[in-house]
């Protein structure tokens, strides 16, 4: 029994949480809202420099073929500074999409690139008002001489940093299926409005986009949710690290703001209020680590594993923030403190590729709560 | 990460298997786990029942060797706890004599105290029973009123005890008094191994919430103890009792995994209990209520691993683990309430007219006494609020 990170992956931690404080925290992500978006294309030279996004990536194509463990402390520490741009969606969303269904080619020409912070790469999967599992795209797939060419419309797409793919759902005769498209084939982008304003969202358009299969066709659905394993698992760790730090500034600041002659801290209805943030810290932490080694281990319970502790976190982080928001008073309630973001970010995740509902409906499923009860035993066997 | 047993720690489990299967009380692995009602045979059962576990050298298996335990490892303890869990074994008797009296004797008692008591309370002979809170000191112990006064070379003891867990059943009493009237609040207190077997001493059972009578008012009039009977220090008993809180929180293996039991119990009755010929767990909003407790549960336990896994690494627990407590008693409590919630009206029928269970309603009921004994939940908040957050004191403390 060991339930702890390595002594190298606590050091890695060490390391990105340094890289983290060098590009000032937060600042970074205020950068975004200002709109200079090129310390975003620092960040993945930084992160290629540190063999961040060659963690995932097999040796073959030059990467480091680590697991799904070795990015729970990269993403706790890009979460505790809300770190924008599209890592989660290229190293553990993209990534584990064309290491599982590319051919040798499409590995070759993608992933080394990605390895080496050449390359980043989106996912267009949802169109507007078909959730997150339509019966059908309306984004068509025809087939061409040379491949397919995509036609249609996809929304809510990650853009920050400007990927240089974009991995999209299209309808074919066989049903729904992905595609491998470059972003200069999209025909137009729209940036969307959105609550939070260190992310870029946009609405893509394809107009006969020249597309490359990517896994076997009709099978989309099963592919995405697959991948989505790895991609909840990380992006647990991300929501873990910010909860994290939520816990962290509103202790201090409860333990240097004074009122009635005494800190804050002192009142119960503050200090417990800050204790229950705490406890569910510990069991996110604890629920992340678990799904991010049932990934890792390809485990009979890895879906038990990762949809439980999606279905927890997502609600414990906006929780979280709203609470550090009001322990906080006034200044909770202004631009100026970075707890509003953390608010933001954490409703920006909430229902990203599945909600709480979603998670716990699956949690229940593979736990084999809806098949036909076994006969009882009085004395259970583990 | 690694959470797989070893050979020598699923040996250990097999060997435990083995043991309880020849051993539990007769039907008892059938289901037949009906204690005794009266209370004379409900404790001769008990007693009977520690006996058995001595003699199989599995009463203490945290004890060292050399005081008839196993030095048993973290991990052995998991496996243990997680077997008697299993099992459904019968309460131990004896517990605050096994895993908190004895574990302080053996840290501050005196050679003699350690070669009267340990063997005695090992062997279920005697029984113990913890004397702290009054009617008066309950989250406060500073405030204790209870009395002991030096006479020639006894001490007389006045007073009162509350909610004393056992007494009606206990041999001897861990009494906290106050010796001397003093400045600090820590001060003046005195811990005493106390014979309840004496005139001095009436024991006066409250009846729970839940219909049981497990604990007790003590009432002690010119009760008599002696020098031999004080454990560490005169005046100085508050560090005996810190000492002791300190052990008492092995405890949590076993709520952590009885919590987990009770947990898939209440999944069962989902499946089976139907309604117009719907299983409840069809409900989407049992469904969703459920899935939310097992993700909370199933983080404790993992919690309560990463703790063990600290500790290991570490050779003492890190001030984490006194969140357990806090969580487990709680999702207690939330659990039971869930479950009366989603059996509709005929939720209210128990014992043998129960839906599914016939212990289920009675065990929401105890369930509130979880997050009361021991330190209630607030009183937790506070320490972890300040021993693990370093938020400032309460200004009463
Ligand atoms: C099942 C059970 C078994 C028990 N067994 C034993 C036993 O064997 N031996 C023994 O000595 N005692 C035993 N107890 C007693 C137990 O330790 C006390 O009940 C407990 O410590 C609370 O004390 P109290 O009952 O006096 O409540 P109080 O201390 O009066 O508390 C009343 C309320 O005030 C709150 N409160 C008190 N102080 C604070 C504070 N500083 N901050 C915030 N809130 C506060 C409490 O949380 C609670 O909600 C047992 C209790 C139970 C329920």
């Amino acid at each position: 029994m060991d339930f702890a990170l390595n002594e190298e992956q606590e050091l890695f931690r060490t390391a990105i949480r340094k890289y983290m404080t060098d590009l000032g925290k937060t600042d970074i992500a205020r950068s975004v809202i200002d709109g200079k978006l090129e310390v975003v294309t620092r960040v993945t030279a930084g992160f290629a420099e540190m063999g961040i996004s060659a963690i995932p990536i097999s040796e073959e194509q030059d990467g480091l073929g680590l697991g799904a463990l070795d990015l729970v402390p990269v993403f706790e520490e890009t979460g505790r500074v809300l770190l924008p741009g599209i890592q989660l969606e290229t190293i553990a969303l993209a990534v584990p999409l064309i290491n599982n269904y590319g051919t040798q080619v499409q590995k070759s020409n993608l992933l080394s690139k990605v390895a080496i912070g050449e390359s980043t790469i989106s996912v267009a999967w949802y169109e507007q008002n078909r959730g997150l599992t339509p019966k059908s795209f309306s984004t068509i797939a025809g087939k061409t001489t040379s491949g397919y060419a995509v036609t249609g419309t996809k929304t809510l797409v990650a853009v920050l940093g400007n990927p240089d793919f974009f991995i999209t759902g299209a309808q074919t005769a066989e049903g729904k299926s992905l595609f491998l498209i470059k972003a200069s084939d999209v025909a137009s982008r729209k940036i969307l409005s959105s609550i939070d304003e260190t992310q870029q969202i946009a609405q893509l358009t394809f107009d006969q986009a020249p597309a490359e299969l990517l896994g076997e066709l009709g099978e989309a659905t099963q592919m995405l949710d697959d991948a989505l394993l790895h991609f909840n698992a990380a992006l647990c760790s991300s929501m873990v690290g910010g909860m994290d730090e939520l816990v962290h500034t509103t202790t201090e600041y409860a333990k240097i703001r004074v009122q009635f002659n005494q800190p804050i801290g002192r009142f119960q209805a503050v200090k417990h209020g800050i204790v229950n943030m705490k406890l569910d810290l510990e069991t996110a932490r604890s629920l992340s680590y678990y799904a991010a080694w049932a990934v890792e281990n390809d485990t009979a319970d890895k879906q038990t594993a990762v949809h439980s502790a999606r279905s927890f976190i997502s609600k414990a982080y906006i929780k979280a923030a709203a609470d550090s928001i009001q322990l906080h008073g006034g200044i909770g309630f202004t631009e100026e403190l970075d707890v509003q973001l953390y608010l933001k970010r954490a409703r920006y995740y909430e229902n990203y590729f599945g909600s709480v509902r979603d998670s716990r409906k699956k949690t229940a499923h593979s736990l084999g709560w809806h098949t036909k009860s076994t006969k009882q035993t009085p004395v259970p066997v583990f | 990460m690694d959470f797989t047993f070893t050979k020598k720690e699923e040996k250990f489990r097999s060997e435990l298997r083995g043991w309880l299967e020849q051993n539990l009380p007769e039907g008892w692995l059938k289901g037949n786990r009906k204690l005794p009602e009266d209370s004379k045979l409900y404790s001769q059962f008990l007693r009977d029942w520690q006996r058995s576990l001595y003699e199989g050298g599995w009463a203490a298996i945290a004890w060292p060797k050399e005081y008839g335990g196993r030095d048993a490892t973290l991990i052995e303890e998991i496996v243990y706890h997680q077997e008697m869990v299993r099992v459904q074994s019968p309460p131990l008797i004896n517990y605050i004599g096994i895993h908190m009296v004895a574990p302080t004797l053996m840290q501050m008692g005196t050679v003699t105290q350690k070669e009267e008591f340990i063997e005695k309370i090992l062997t279920g002979e005697q029984v113990w029973s913890q004397g702290y809170s009054e009617p008066s000191a309950g989250s406060d112990l500073s405030a204790i009123q209870t009395t002991a006064v030096k006479k020639d070379d006894k001490w007389v003891i006045n007073g009162q005890k509350v909610w004393t867990s056992f007494a009606h059943v206990a041999d001897r009493c861990f009494l906290l008094t106050k010796t001397e009237k003093s400045e600090g609040k820590h001060d003046g207190i005195t811990v005493f191994l106390l014979d309840m077997n004496q005139p001095g001493v009436e024991t006066v059972p409250i009846v729970q919430m839940d219909g049981h009578q497990e604990f007790n008012e003590v009432y002690l009039t010119d009760a008599i103890a002696t020098d031999a009977d004080v454990v560490g220090e005169v005046g100085k008993g508050w560090k005996v009792l810190i000492a002791l809180m300190l052990h008492e929180r092995s405890g949590i293996a076993a709520q952590v995994f009885t919590l987990e039991q009770q947990f898939n119990r209440v999944v069962e009755m989902a499946k089976a209990v139907q309604v117009c010929g719907v299983s409840l767990i069809e409900d989407p909003f049992v469904e969703d209520g459920l899935a939310d407790l097992y993700t909370r549960i199933n983080g404790a336990k993992l919690n309560y691993y990463r703790n063990i896994t600290h500790t290991l690494k570490n050779g003492k627990p890190g001030p984490e683990s006194s969140l357990d407590k806090l969580l487990v008693s709680e999702l207690t409590k939330e659990l039971f309430d869930f479950a009366m919630t989603i059996q509709g009206h005929a939720g209210v029928l128990m014992a043998e007219e129960a839906l599914f269970d016939s212990d289920m309603q009675a065990q929401y009921l105890a369930s509130f006494g979880a997050t009361i004994g021991g330190g209630t939940s607030e009183v937790q908040r506070n320490t972890i609020g300040e021993r693990i957050l370093g938020l400032p004191k309460d200004l009463g403390r």
